[in-house]
């Protein structure tokens, strides 16, 4: 009976090795304290460890495996359960390398009195071993866990100051916002999983595309007039599209994409600064990559339609993920001027920034067309940089209000006299998140524009347009950190900050001017190549088995049904006006 | 050497700033003086290539035969390559941007002079910092000047906000952190819409060079991607071709959209009514060096982007907008003035002045003459001599009467003889009294409004309105010098000690340059800057001539 299991081979589990690395901290976290006692010291340094084996474990997978998947238990062909490209890797790097400041963050922060170091540090890992699946994943089933894996531990650990009022009622709030988006996306699924009886996002995809087109090629205007025969092709289009919109609102939700970002900046206020720091980066670029994925997906479904199909049928999925976009954009920078609490204002920022994200997320480019201005490459590079613009401005902004307890605005007040070398990185952060040049911000968003001009049309240079207006929407309230800094000076007392705080926000200042400036290229070229090569299961390439050529025979057939029923409704308003003509 | 020497004069500040940073807080005014001065004298060397341009013979070499075809000091490095776009770091000059320079490191020069005696201001926490960002900004500056690829000029114009931002908000007046945020907000608002055009034209450019075409400018080079390159931009046929053909978002006509896009930018800074408030602001709230940079050198990046990409670029942008703009540019002299004449200030009355004289570039340029052009740019640098002198000027008196009241003033040339004769040049000059600086713009752009009234109908009555800013103008300052220099001694100022030995070093040259200005316009500008404008105004209505022919047929 064992033979009908499935058993990884060494290569899978060779693949599969960083997220077993992840798994194995995990472990060595769970067990440690019971050997060598609990010690947030030792826990910190078997995440540092774990962390710097998996980035080394990806790398060195990365280099051997350019464009792969793991099926597990689903036939081969739906290889989509588990994937191993580069744009997978990248993202495992990047995530791990955050994941790295979020710890220094955390070591010298929370961790010297927290009594529950080991328990922190796994819900934090665990949801890194989420947000990992969630960015390589093409098969709905995975869609879910990951997701759900990504969730449960930050539901905990934004509780984990269990004492503090407003850490459980953002907790509750997070829990009660994403138990409902993962119930709206769970019905999305099993619509799409109705429609195409698969749980295959490629196949689901193709055969959106195919529905879609077939609804395009049939004449609006006779369906109008008459009435019977394209309306299943109709019909499907409505589910299609309801399915879709469900199945998106659950990745809108970890995005905090205006409307399901009302969870992000009271999570962001209650959760100790740590935290917020990990999930503003984590869970938005997690599932923005997993977004590019889908994207990517549909994109490349209108390159294997036999007989070609075109981007144009994807027209209302564009103008839905960029209008969303323009919104949350919009809506974050508006928001955030309002805010006094530092971590409420970069809640709004973070959901802003996700809104630049989205745009270039919502460019469908063809499949084949080359790298220049690939709209995944662009994000893969704003992913890198913003990384570092949130890890120094959290960790300025953490270890201002570790010394004065205070978390609003004017904890900052005179902090380039009490602090300088805390006050110049965060100024170079804070105009690096506006996008002003010469930081690397700046490049990051440019690299989004060019992606959205690339693609022109009405759609896209308008979000080019609402993307620069932002920019300025965004100065204000940036500029009020700074304006608190450098012009207001109530008297409050210098400080010196943690050696290693610093060293860590100077850090990311540097690389933000120099990423601005003088290495440019270099980073976008790593993310071409990592943007490149992206894993497609074979019904995206035209080498199909017979059952996806029968899948594809039955897709045809319903084609041709509405073919036919077009041409009977033709026919049939011929006659009528033959009919007409006869009788003067 | 030559390649490298505009790299040197763009970052020479920066190293200054660096050394700044390093040594000990009572040596900054000193490096930074030091730095202010070697950039100076550096950017002296960029004048011999163009001294023999009013030699007819000679102007081809200098000029070339068209817009763009010699540039001298050019570096061009490879910086951000992918496989169809490059961006490069490309520097040059020509006769538009020569002057430019020089008087940026001029003005910079007295500004730091000016700054010497910073701990005696008001706000004298951190002067380290002050010098520091005050040659970020001179940085900032240069490279704006000097560089032609777009993407590096539009960084560099971005640089400067910053700086900028701090030496007002941080060293300002009573109302420093609204002015210094306005200058900030008004800015970005108008660069954002640049970033747009710059990303479009980018595209369009790349639409229209598909194919590969020969360069327009650089001889056997083809042209096969999308560029940023300024000068490809204005001279590329197939590029102006696709430019003038295309449009944007569907409907929208490319070239005047694209134009309005970049013009908007450029407005802020000049500054042209409507969008000048932040000038006064600025100007009332920042310490006196700072207003001189401002009036002195970002002003006229307001007009130095008019003449580099708004017009060459879309010539067929500027025939579609010429009535509006030259009707914003009459507004801008006649508000301005009238706003001056109510001003009780005395910085506010320079400020105001400065709109009113900015106007006229505007007006200049909007007519597309070769004369208007040319008074216009003459306009910018004589603007450049006589504001920072003036608003130093406002200084030497505000440092010692802590006030800028013009009404209480009274008697000052008799108590302090040299300033006031000093005073009396800076302002007649501002005024554009012949036979000083002021004046040639001035009846440069007017001869040059008359003589576009074939090619426009409005130009006359746009002449006449303007020619009524030098009655006004004159109204102003003739009032102002009378209040504040003449009449009877005040008791209240007896005692102030004459202009210092400093003073006089940064007046004394300000005042020596109005008056040769104002002598020897042609040896002075016009044989160094003649060439490259003509062949802008001769692009510009070259095009003109096309879009009437197209209108005609």
């Amino acid at each position: 009976m064992f033979e009908s299991f499935w058993r990884p081979t060494l290569t899978d589990l060779y693949w599969f090795s960083p997220e077993l690395a992840l798994v194995g901290t995990l472990v060595t976290l769970l067990i440690a304290p019971m050997i060598v006692g609990r010690s947030s010291r030792n826990a910190t340094w078997i995440v540092v460890l774990g962390t710097l084996v998996t980035i080394l474990l990806s790398w060195k997978v990365g280099g051997d495996v350019r464009s792969a998947g793991l099926s597990g238990l689903a036939p081969p062909e739906a290889a989509g359960m588990l994937i191993l490209d580069n744009m997978s890797v990248y993202f495992k790097i990047v995530l791990m390398v955050f994941m790295l400041g979020v710890a220094l963050l955390w070591s010298i922060g929370s961790a010297k009195k927290e009594k529950h170091a080991e328990e922190f540090l796994i819900l934090l890992v665990g949801s890194a071993l989420g947000m990992i699946l969630m960015a390589g994943t093409l098969n709905l089933l995975m869609i879910i866990i990951a997701i759900e894996l990504a969730s449960l531990p930050s539901y905990a650990i934004v509780a984990f100051n269990k004492r503090n009022r407003r850490s459980a009622e953002a907790s509750l709030k997070y829990v009660i916002f994403g138990g409902i988006s993962s119930a709206i996306m769970l019905y999305g699924m099993s619509l799409l999983y109705g429609l195409y009886h698969t749980l295959d996002f490629a196949r689901i995809a193709y055969g959106v595309v195919a529905d879609l087109q077939a609804f395009a090629a049939v004449d609006v205007s006779s369906v109008a007039q008459s009435v019977d025969a394209s309306m299943p092709a109709a019909q499907n289009t409505v589910a299609i599209g309801v399915a879709l919109a469900c199945f998106l609102a659950g990745i809108f939700f970890k995005i905090a994409a205006v409307p399901f970002h009302f969870w992000c900046p009271d999570v962001f206020e209650g959760a100790q600064i740590e935290v917020t720091t990990w999930l503003s980066v984590s869970s938005k670029s997690a599932a923005i990559v997993l977004l590019l994925r889908l994207v990517d997906t549909f994109s490349s479904a209108t390159g294997a339609f036999p007989g070609g199909a075109s981007l144009s049928a994807l027209t209302g999925l564009a103008w839905g993920l960029g209008i969303v976009a323009a919104v949350t954009c919009t809506w974050g920078n508006f928001a955030a001027y309002r805010q006094n609490n530092v971590k409420r204002l970069f809640a709004y920022s973070s959901i802003a920034h996700a809104g630049y994200m989205m745009m270039a997320a919502s460019v469908f480019v063809h499949p084949d067309s080359p790298l220049d201005y690939s709209p995944i490459a662009a994000v893969l590079v704003y992913i890198l940089i913003y990384v570092f613009m949130n890890l120094g401005a959290f960790g300025v902004a953490a270890m201002v209000v570790w010394r004065s307890g205070n978390e609003n605005i004017d904890a900052f007040h005179g902090l380039g006299r009490r602090a300088p070398w805390l006050a110049i990185p965060m100024l170079c952060c804070l105009v690096s998140l506006v996008g002003l040049p010469p930081f690397a911000g700046f490049i990051g968003k440019i690299w989004i524009l060019l992606s959205l001009g690339a693609s022109g049309g009405g759609l896209y240079w308008g979000l080019v347009i609402v993307a620069v207006l932002n920019t300025l929407v965004s100065l204000f309230f940036y500029l009020r950190i700074v304006k608190a800094m450098f012009f207001v000076d109530d008297g409050q007392e210098s400080f010196t900050p943690p050696i290693s705080g610093l060293a860590m926000v100077n850090v990311c200042a540097v690389v933000l001017v120099l990423m601005g400036t003088l290495f440019i290229e270099a980073p976008r070229r790593k993310a071409e190549f990592y943007a490149s090569n992206l894993f497609r299961p074979a019904i995206l390439k035209g080498g199909m088995s017979h059952a996806e050529n029968a899948a594809i025979d039955a897709t045809q057939g319903e084609l041709l049904r509405l073919t036919e029923g077009v041409a009977r409704i033709e026919g049939e308003r011929n006659r009528r006006s033959d009919r007409q003509a006869q009788t003067p | 050497m030559e390649g490298s020497l505009l790299t040197l004069l763009v970052f020479l500040p920066l190293m200054g700033a660096a050394g700044c940073v390093v040594m000990p807080k009572e040596m900054a005014r000193v490096i930074a003086l030091l730095t202010t001065l070697v950039t100076f004298l550096v950017s002296l060397w960029l004048i011999p290539p163009f001294l023999a341009g009013g030699d007819a013979a000679q102007a081809v070499n200098i000029f070339g035969s068209s817009y763009g075809e010699t540039l001298h000091f050019v570096q061009r490095i490879p910086w951000i390559t992918g496989d169809s776009f490059s961006i490069k770091y490309f520097v040059g000059i020509d006769g538009l941007s020569m002057p430019f320079v020089v008087l940026t490191t001029l003005v910079s020069l007295f500004a730091c002079a000016a700054s010497w005696n910073c701990h005696t201001w008001k706000v004298t926490k951190n002067l380290k910092a002050f010098f520091v960002l005050f040659l970020m900004l001179e940085t900032g500056m240069i490279g704006t000047f000097v560089s032609l690829d777009f993407f590096l000029f539009y960084i560099f114009w971005e640089v400067m906000l910053l700086p900028m931002y701090f030496l007002i908000g941080v060293w300002g007046g009573p109302r420093k952190e609204y002015a210094a945020i306005k200058f900030f907000l008004f800015t970005l608002a108008g660069s954002v819409l640049m970033l747009v055009a710059m990303i479009a034209m980018f595209f369009y450019s790349a639409d229209a060079v598909a194919g590969g075409v020969p360069s327009g400018y650089q001889d056997g080079v083809t042209i096969t991607q999308g560029t940023f390159d300024m000068i490809e931009l204005a001279t590329n046929s197939a590029i102006q071709e696709n430019f003038a053909a295309a449009t944007f978002m569907g409907v929208l006509p490319f070239a005047s959209t694209m134009f309005i896009f970049m013009f908007i930018g450029f407005a802020v800074k000049l500054p042209l009514v409507p969008v000048h408030t932040w000038l006064p602001d600025a100007h009332v709230e920042a310490p006196t060096p700072i207003s001189m940079i401002l009036a002195g050198v970002l002003l006229k990046m307001g007009g130095y982007g008019f003449l580099r990409l708004c017009y060459p670029i879309f010539p067929t942008g500027g025939h579609f907008w010429a009535s509006t703009l030259a009707a914003l540019g009459v507004i801008s002299i006649l508000y301005g003035a009238l706003c001056a004449m109510a001003q009780t200030d005395f910085k506010k009355l320079v400020a105001y002045s400065s709109i009113s004289h900015m106007g006229y570039v505007m007006l200049g340029i909007a007519v597309m003459t070769h004369t208007g052009v040319q008074g216009a740019m003459y306009q910018m640098i004589a603007h450049g001599i006589s504001s920072p002198m003036c608003f130093f000027l406002v200084g030497v008196i505000y440092d010692r009467a802590h006030h800028r009241e013009i009404n209480r003033f009274g008697g000052l040339w008799l108590t302090m003889p040299k300033y006031g004769t000093m005073a009396t040049i800076g302002f007649f000059a501002s005024l554009g009294l012949p036979g000083l600086c002021g004046f040639i713009g001035e009846i440069y752009v007017l001869l040059g409004t008359f003589e576009a009234r074939h090619t426009f109908e409005w130009a006359v009555p746009a002449a006449i309105l303007a020619a009524f800013g030098v009655i006004f103008t004159a109204g102003y300052v003739l009032w102002l010098i009378q209040r504040v220099y003449l009449g009877p001694e005040k008791e209240e100022y007896a005692g102030y000690p004459e202009a210092s030995g400093r003073e006089m070093a940064i007046l004394v040259p300000f005042a020596a340059l109005c008056v040769a200005y104002g002598v020897l316009p042609k040896h002075l500008l016009f044989d160094y800057v003649n060439g490259t404008l003509n062949h802008i105004v001769d692009t510009m209505q070259s095009s003109g001539a096309i879009t009437a022919l197209a209108a005609g047929s």
